[in-house]
C-alpha cells in the first residue's frame, strides 16, 4: 500500500539499511483508502545537503552549509547556560540578561545606534536565554555581512547592560506577570509546572521570574552571568547561506579575536526527584470553559526510550485529530478545540500533560476520557495498523526537516547541544522503524501513571457536571 | 491580510528558476504559471526545485462577508466539515449511513422544535427522541471510518495540513512529498465533488468550543470582536469571521449544504502549487481529476457598502483582564493606490526598533508594553488598526493620546528619507527571505489570488518605490482623522460573582451532544 521508500537513502547510511514501511494490516476500511493503496508513487531521491563542523582555535565549534541559491546570511550561536543556572531569590537573571544583552547595546556601540544600523539593512541580531539554552542570531543580506558579524560578535562579547535599559526591561516584564492571570491557559501552565515539581528545583519555577524576584537582580549580577557563560568554548555556532567557507572562518577568527576560552563553572542543578501522586487542583477563574491540563513527569531528552515515547504519544494524543485523546474529546463528542497529550523533554525529566479546554458543563466528561484512554493504552497494545500509521507519519514527513538550509544546520547545533548522538538524523528513520507494538505498551506502563496523575483545572466549578472532587481531594489554589 | 503579508512582497534579483527577467531589481517577477479548466478552476503554479516537496492549496472565494445574519459563522463552520470526509472517504459504507444520517437530521430538527416551546414543551415527548437520536447515532458511529482525510494525509508525510477562513476566503493547506501529488489531486477533487456532512452536530460543538476558547475568554479576542462590531455598521465585516454564539449554535445542514454548492464550486475556487513538480504534467493531472467538476452560477457579490463614518465611535468592553485599547480607522479596499503609502505608514508607526510609536509609547514615555498598527487590505474596505498594551498605572487614556500625538506629528512634516528608506529596504530583505519558504510563497499567491490577483505581489515594488514622503502625510491625514474612527478600549470588570450567573444560562439549557 503506502511503498514509499526513500530510493534507500534519504540519508547517508553506511550499514545500507532499507527503510521500507511495512503495509498496513488490516485492509482499506473505506471506498477511497482502497483507490488510494493502488497508487504507485515514484520514490522520492534526496540527499541532505552535507553540512560541515569545524572547530576553531579558541574552542568554537561550528556547523557550516552553504547555499547559493539566495543571498541572504544566517548565524546563530548556542550557549550552555539557562535560567537553571540562576539562584533562587533571583529568578528572572538568566531571562533579562538575555535580553539586555541586546537591548541595551555594546560598550562602544548604544542600543540606538545599533538599531538604526540594523534595521537600515534589514538585519537583526536577537538574543535570548531560555530554561537551559541560551542563543544569538543574526539574520542579515549578503552585502551585509561584514556588518552584521561585527555587531552580532560585539553583542556576543561586550553587551553594556546600561541601567535604564535594565528598568526598563524589569517594568515590562512586571507588566507581563500582572497580565498572566488574564489568560486562563497560562494560569494553567504556570500552576501546573509549580504543583509538579519539588519547589526547590528550578524546572519548578517561571523563567520570567517574580515580582520580588525581579527587583533584586542587580546590573552586577547581569554582568557577572553573561561573563561566565558567554565563551567560545561554551557556545556551538551554525551558520548558513550565501557564503564561502574559508572566508567566512577567517571573519569569524578575526570578529571574534578578542574572545577568550576560560573555563564555565556551572552550579550544580538538583536531579529531579521522581515524585508521582494522585492529587487535583483548582483554580477560580469567572470563565464559561475550563482549562485543563493533567499530567506528571515525562522524559530526558536524552531518554533511549525516546522514540517509542513520541510514537506512543502520537497514538494517545500527539497526532492531530486521528489520535485517541483527540479523537475522542473532540471528534466524537465535540467537547473541545483542542486536545492533546505531548512529552515536553528537558535536560533533566521533563512533563508529560494532556490540556483541553471545554465547556464548563462538560469539565468532568472530559477529564473522564482522557483517563480512559490513558488506562486503555497502558493495559491494551496498540492495534498494528495505529502503529503504522504513526510511523508512516514520521518517516513521510521526514522530508519536512531539510526545507531550508538554516533550519538544516539549526538541528544539527540542537542534536550536539542537547548531547544526541551526532548521526541522529543519519539514524533517525531506523530509529522510527524497529519500534514494535511491544515496545508501545512498554512504555506506556513505565511512563505513563494515570493513577498518580495530577489534575488541575482553570474554570467556574459551581457549573461542572460532576464535582471535581470525583477525582480526589480539591486543592484550592487562590490567585494573587 | 495584515502588513506582515503584505511585507513578504518584493522583487530581487536572483538566479533560482522562481523569476523570470533581466537584473536590474524592479524588473524580476515571480514566474507564475496559470492554467484556467473549462469548469473555471483556476490553476496557479510556480516551481521551485530545491526540495522534493510540493506546496498545495485549494483556495475558495468564500468568507464570512459572504454570510448574512442567522448564518454567521457558516463559512468557518464549513471549513471544518471538509475533513469529515466524502461518500468515499470517512464511511464503511455509504448506502448504509445516508438514510441514517437524513434520519438524524430529522430527529434533531423535532428536538428543536420540541424544545423551542420552553415551558409548554412535551418532556416525554423530548425524552423519546433523544433516545431515539442516541440509537441512530450509535448505529452511524459504527459506519464512521474516524477522520480518514486527515490521517491518510498524515501517514503520506503531510505537513502543515490545515485549513483557515478569513472575511474574504477559505483556505485548504497541505504540503506533501513531491512524489504524493496524485494522492492530493484525488482527495482535494473528491472533497470538491462529494462531500459529506457526517459529524455535523459535534462539529458545531467544537466550534463553539473554539470561539469559547478564542472569544469568549480571551481579552484581544473579545476586544477585537466588538471593535469590528462597531467600526462597520452595515457592511457584513461587522461580524466575526466565527460567527456569533447564537448563529453557530443553530445553523442546519440545509444553511450549510445550500453554501456548499454556491460558493465550492471550480469557477470559485484556486489552486496554487510551489514546489518540485512539473507543469505540464500538473496540468494534466489537475484536469484529470477536477475536470468533470460542473461550474455553477457566479456567486453574488457583496453589494452593501459601509456608509461613510459620521463622527467618532467608542465602545467600552468590561471583562476581567487587564486593559486593552484599540483604534480603527476606515480604509478602501485593495486596488486603491493609497493602500501603499497606508503600508508605509503602519511600518514608520510600529515596526522595529525604531518605529514612532515603539520609541516613544514604550521607549520614551514608557506607558505601553505592545503597540502595534495594522493595514489590513481586504477584498472590499476594511481597516487600519491600532491596537496597545498600558503598562500600569499608566491607562488606556494615556494611551490614546499619545498615539494621536504621533500621528499629528506626521500630519504636520513629512517622515525623513531615512525613515523612508529604512522601510523599502526591510520590505525588500523581507520578501527575499520568504522566497526560502515554498510554504509561505504558496500561501502569499493564494491569498492575494483570493482579494484580487497574485499579480498585486508582482507591482507590489513598483507601486512601493513610487511611494513618497508627502504621500504619507497625505494619507495619515486623510485617513486617520477623528471622524473616521472608532475607539475601543477594554476596561477591567469589579469581580462581581452575580454578573456571571446570567452569562451562560442560554448555552447551559442547549442539548449536550449524547454520550
Amino acid at each position: 500500500m503506502f511503498s514509499m521508500v526513500y530510493s534507500g537513502s534519504l540519508v547517508a547510511q553506511p550499514q545500507g539499511h532499507e527503510h521500507v514501511v511495512t503495509p498496513p494490516a488490516g485492509k482499506p476500511e473505506s471506498e477511497g483508502a482502497r483507490i488510494v493503496s493502488g497508487f504507485k508513487f515514484k520514490p522520492l531521491n534526496f540527499v541532505p545537503p552535507k553540512v560541515e563542523r569545524v572547530v576553531l582555535e579558541n574552542g568554537m565549534v561550528v556547523y557550516l552549509l552553504e547555499d547559493h541559491d539566495l543571498p541572504l546570511f544566517n548565524i546563530t550561536a548556542r550557549v550552555r547556560t539557562g535560567a537553571v543556572y540562576e539562584p533562587p531569590e533571583k529568578a528572572g537573571l538568566a531571562s533579562m540578561t538575555g535580553y539586555v544583552m541586546r537591548s541595551g547595546g555594546t560598550m562602544s556601540m548604544p542600543a540606538d545606534k545599533m538599531n538604526e544600523e540594523l534595521e537600515f539593512m534589514a538585519a537583526s541580531v536577537e538574543t535570548s536565554i531560555d530554561r537551559e539554552s541560551g542563543s544569538v542570531n543574526l539574520s542579515a543580506l549578503k552585502k551585509d555581512i561584514d556588518k552584521g558579524l561585527k555587531i552580532f560578535a560585539d553583542v556576543i562579547m561586550n553587551p553594556a547592560f546600561p541601567e535604564e535599559k535594565i528598568r526598563m526591561r524589569k517594568d515590562e516584564v512586571i507588566e507581563s506577570i500582572r497580565r498572566e492571570n488574564d489568560n486562563p491557559s497560562q494560569i494553567a501552565h504556570r500552576e501546573f509546572r509549580r504543583v509538579l515539581y519539588d519547589s526547590k528545583h528550578p524546572y519548578s519555577r517561571k523563567i520570567e521570574g517574580t515580582l520580588e524576584t525581579i527587583e533584586k537582580i542587580t546590573r552586577e549580577d547581569m554582568i557577572s552571568f553573561h561573563k561566565n557563560y558567554f565563551r567560545p568554548n561554551n557556545s556551538i555556532f551554525g551558520i548558513s547561506g550565501d557564503f564561502n567557507k574559508d572566508e567566512i572562518i577567517r571573519k569569524l577568527n578575526a570578529v571574534f579575536s578578542g574572545w577568550k576560552k576560560e573555563e564555565v563553572c556551572f552550579p550544580e542543578v538538583p536531579k529531579v526527584e521522581s515524585r508521582f501522586e494522585k492529587s487535583v487542583y483548582y483554580v477560580y477563574k469567572d470563565i464559561n470553559q475550563a482549562n485543563v491540563i493533567m499530567g506528571h513527569l515525562g522524559i530526558q531528552r536524552r531518554s533511549p526510550d525516546y522514540f517509542p515515547v513520541m510514537l506512543m504519544n502520537f497514538i494517545l494524543g500527539g497526532g492531530s485529530f486521528t489520535a485517541r485523546i483527540p479523537g475522542r474529546i473532540r471528534s466524537d463528542e465535540g467537547l473541545a478545540y483542542s486536545a492533546y497529550s505531548a512529552f515536553q523533554t528537558a535536560r533533566d525529566l521533563g512533563i508529560f500533560f494532556v490540556a483541553c479546554q471545554t465547556k464548563s458543563e462538560s469539565t468532568n466528561r472530559a477529564i473522564s476520557i482522557a483517563l480512559e484512554e490513558l488506562e486503555k493504552i497502558c493495559k491494551t497494545p496498540v492495534d498494528k495498523e495505529e502503529l503504522v500509521q504513526a510511523k508512516e507519519t514520521f518517516v513521510n514527513q521526514f522530508i519536512f526537516r531539510f526545507t531550508t538550509s538554516a533550519s538544516i544546520v539549526a538541528q544539527k547545533v540542537d542534536i550536539e547541544y542537547e548531547g544526541l548522538p551526532l548521526n541522529y538524523l543519519e539514524t533517525y528513520l531506523e530509529n522510527v522503524q524497529v519500534v514494535t507494538q511491544n515496545d508501545i505498551q512498554r512504555v506506556a506502563r513505565k511512563y505513563l501513571h494515570p493513577d498518580k496523575i495530577r489534575i488541575l483545572v482553570v474554570g467556574d466549578r459551581e457549573k461542572f457536571d460532576k464535582p471535581l472532587d470525583s477525582f480526589g481531594k480539591v486543592n484550592v489554589i487562590e490567585l494573587k | 491580510m495584515n502588513k506582515k503579508t503584505l511585507s513578504s512582497i518584493f522583487l530581487v534579483i536572483t538566479s533560482i528558476a522562481l523569476f523570470t527577467g533581466g537584473s536590474s531589481a524592479n524588473s524580476l517577477k515571480l514566474d507564475v504559471k496559470e492554467h484556467v479548466l473549462k469548469n473555471g478552476l483556476k490553476l496557479l503554479m510556480l516551481e521551485k526545485h530545491d526540495v522534493p516537496i510540493v506546496c498545495l492549496r485549494v483556495n475558495y472565494k468564500v468568507g464570512s462577508v459572504d454570510e448574512r445574519p442567522g448564518i454567521t459563522g457558516v463559512s468557518h463552520l464549513f471549513e471544518h466539515m471538509m475533513f469529515k470526509g466524502t461518500k468515499i472517504f470517512g464511511t464503511k459504507d455509504y448506502t448504509a449511513e445516508k438514510p441514517l444520517l437524513d434520519k438524524e437530521d430529522d430527529l434533531v430538527t423535532k428536538l428543536s422544535n420540541e424544545r423551542d416551546k420552553g415551558e409548554s414543551a412535551d418532556k416525554k415527548r423530548i425524552e423519546s427522541l433523544e433516545k431515539e437520536l442516541e440509537e441512530v447515532r450509535k448505529k452511524l458511529r459504527e459506519l464512521v471510518v474516524k477522520d480518514e482525510v486527515f490521517s491518510l494525509y498524515l501517514r503520506h508525510g503531510a505537513s502543515g495540513l490545515n485549513a483557515a477562513t478569513s472575511t474574504d476566503g477559505t483556505y485548504y493547506f497541505c504540503d506533501l512529498p513531491a512524489n504524493k501529488l496524485e494522492l492530493w489531486a484525488f482527495i482535494e477533487s473528491d472533497r470538491m465533488k462529494n462531500l459529506v456532512l457526517r459529524e455535523f452536530y459535534s462539529e458545531r460543538d467544537v466550534v463553539m468550543e473554539e470561539r469559547r476558547l478564542r472569544t469568549e475568554n480571551s481579552p484581544m479576542g473579545l476586544l477585537v470582536e466588538q471593535l469590528n462590531a462597531v467600526t462597520f455598521i452595515a457592511h457584513p465585516y461587522r461580524w466575526p469571521t466565527i460567527g456569533w454564539r447564537s448563529d453557530v449554535q443553530n445553523i442546519t445542514k440545509t444553511d450549510t449544504e445550500e453554501y456548499f454548492k454556491r460558493y465550492y464550486a471550480p469557477n470559485n475556487a484556486v489552486i496554487i502549487i510551489v514546489g518540485d513538480f512539473n507543469p505540464d504534467e500538473t496540468v494534466k493531472l489537475v484536469e484529470k481529476y477536477f475536470g468533470d467538476i460542473p461550474s455553477q452560477p457566479a456567486p453574488p457579490k457583496v453589494k452593501t457598502v459601509e456608509p461613510e463614518q459620521r463622527g467618532e465611535r467608542r465602545v467600552e468592553i468590561e471583562f476581567e483582564s487587564n486593559p486593552f485599547i484599540a483604534i480603527s480607522y476606515h480604509i478602501p479596499a485593495i486596488g486603491h493606490p493609497d493602500l501603499y503609502a497606508l503600508d508605509i505608514l503602519s511600518s514608520l508607526l510600529s515596526d522595529g526598533r525604531t518605529s514612532r510609536l515603539y520609541k516613544s509609547l514604550i521607549e520614551e514615555k514608557r506607558i505601553a508594553v505592545m503597540a502595534h498598527a495594522y493595514n489590513d487590505i481586504s477584498k472590499y474596505p476594511d481597516a487600519f488598526t491600532f491596537i496597545a498594551v498600558p503598562r500600569a498605572p499608566h491607562t488606556v487614556a494615556e494611551i490614546e493620546s499619545a498615539f494621536y500625538e504621533e500621528v499629528e506629528k506626521i500630519k504636520k512634516s513629512p517622515p525623513s528619507d531615512w525613515e523612508v528608506q529604512k522601510i523599502k529596504n526591510q520590505l525588500e530583505a523581507d520578501f527575499i527571505r520568504d522566497l526560502n519558504s515554498a510554504s509561505g510563497l504558496a500561501n502569499e499567491i493564494g491569498e492575494f489570488e483570493v482579494l484580487s490577483d497574485w499579480r498585486y505581489i508582482n507591482t507590489f515594488m513598483d507601486k512601493l518605490s513610487q511611494v513618497t514622503a508627502e504621500d504619507v502625510v497625505r494619507v495619515a491625514n486623510k485617513y486617520l482623522a477623528k471622524n473616521n474612527r472608532t475607539v475601543a478600549m477594554l476596561v477591567k470588570k469589579e469581580n462581581n460573582q452575580k454578573i456571571k450567573e446570567t452569562k451562560e444560562t442560554n448555552s447551559a439549557k442547549k442539548p449536550a451532544l449524547a454520550h
